[in-house]
């Protein structure tokens, strides 16, 4: 946490994240390289916090894909911190727009998750964030995008219908999305 | 495909690239809007008693108040296309200054006309071309904010293209201000406003699309 808000105030782990880019926008191949490099742990840092295990690698994947393409909207004279936290912000509130649309297959039952992921997605900032939706759209959230149950499965253990699970899923998600940019905008 | 194998793709033949500036997608604006008004002047277009009309105040009402809207919106664009920027304060002023620009309508509807023969003052044959012809002239500028947001980085695509929608309404019914027969405040008001709901509406849409990275 202490490395985001670092970030988010101009700072960077490395020190020298700011140079790499001004020189990748030069055409310096190694010290971008370098920079994709170092950028690639602390993103997935930042989204084992805020998406669920599965959507984190191709989250972090979008991201170094986004900096790649709008690398030219980077100013050398600011520091490149808030650059890539406004960017890592917009891919997490976009992967979660897009949970809305994703299909939800059935887990394999032989499939076993690591012991210590309970407790480290209980503690994440995505599920603070699912305490701010109704009870009733965050259990259809957690069972259906986070557990991997089906709708009907989820249907049968909250008692809600089947398309009542799917739309509180979807407004469920909306809300967050709108929560995230209405603390961006605070920020 | 692994992420560090993506890594080594994005870096292998790594090209400089041209840095954004707000200054210079300003300009381009800039010069595609007189572009445009020395066009569509040009091609014949003004009214013909635009000395007389100079003298009205509703000329200057409608000349400043779309002039003032459309320029707002393509600051705002320019400065939201800009990853660490936010379009939603700049939002909050053009809201304002629609609300500004209807109470002054008033007062100088007011000042020089009664409110009977409502129909009569409304000509809806002469309005409907009024919108189609502003909405014509609000393409161009929509095309050159897709392009701009395509080239920025807007990290908030919704308010950023409601406010670039919002400037290329405005920046059609502003060039369409130097043909526009009517100086009535209640005709401008309403067919105006119908005008760039209608190019605000699609545009936003489009732009919504366009600017998605």
């Amino acid at each position: 946490m202490a490395a985001i808000l670092s970030i988010k105030a101009g700072g960077t782990p490395s020190g020298n994240w700011d140079h790499m880019m001004a020189a990748a926008q030069q055409g310096d191949a190694g010290a971008y390289r370098a920079l994709l490099t170092e950028l690639t742990p602390w993103l997935r840092r930042y989204y084992a916090r805020r998406l669920p295990p599965g959507a984190i690698e191709d989250t972090v994947q979008d991201v170094l894909l986004a900096i790649h393409e709008k690398r030219h909207t980077y100013d050398p004279a600011r520091p490149f911190g808030p650059w890539l936290a406004a960017i890592a912000r917009y891919k997490w509130i976009d992967r979660l727009r897009s949970l809305k649309a994703s299909a939800t297959e059935p887990l394999d039952e032989t499939m076993h998750a690591p012991d210590d992921m309970e407790g480290a997605v209980a503690g994440s900032t995505f599920q603070r964030l699912l305490g701010e939706l109704k009870p009733s759209q965050a259990a259809a959230i957690r069972l259906v995008k986070l557990e991997g149950y089906s709708a009907e499965e989820a249907s049968r253990a909250t008692g809600q219908s089947v398309s009542l699970i799917k739309v509180n899923i979807h407004r469920g998600l909306k809300r967050l999305a709108h929560i995230i940019r209405a603390d961006a905008d605070a920020d | 495909m692994q992420t560090e194998s993506l890594v080594d793709r994005l870096s292998r033949d790594l090209q400089p690239v041209r840095r954004r500036s707000a200054g210079r997608d300003a300009m381009y604006l800039l010069v595609l809007a007189l572009a445009e008004i020395f066009a569509f002047l040009g091609m014949g277009f003004m009214r013909p008693d635009m000395p007389t009309a100079m003298d009205q105040p509703s000329l200057w009402w409608k000349l400043g108040s779309m002039g003032l809207i459309a320029g707002l919106g393509a600051g705002i664009t320019i400065l939201a296309a800009d990853p660490l920027r936010s379009p939603r304060r700049g939002l909050r002023w053009i809201f304002a200054c629609i609300a500004l620009i209807f109470a002054s309508g008033w007062l100088i509807d007011a000042g020089g006309n009664d409110f009977g023969q409502l129909l009569l003052r409304l000509d809806w044959r002469n309005g409907l071309q009024c919108v189609w012809k502003m909405d014509v002239l609000a393409l161009p500028p929509a095309i050159a904010m897709a392009i701009l947001l395509r080239r920025g980085a807007p990290t908030d695509r919704e308010g950023t293209a409601l406010a670039a929608a919002l400037s290329a309404a405005a920046w059609g019914a502003f060039v369409f201000v130097f043909a526009c027969p009517s100086d009535d405040p209640l005709y401008i008001a309403v067919w105006y406003t119908v005008g760039c709901t209608i190019a605000t509406v699609l545009g936003r849409a489009v732009l919504l699309c366009t600017s998605r990275w």
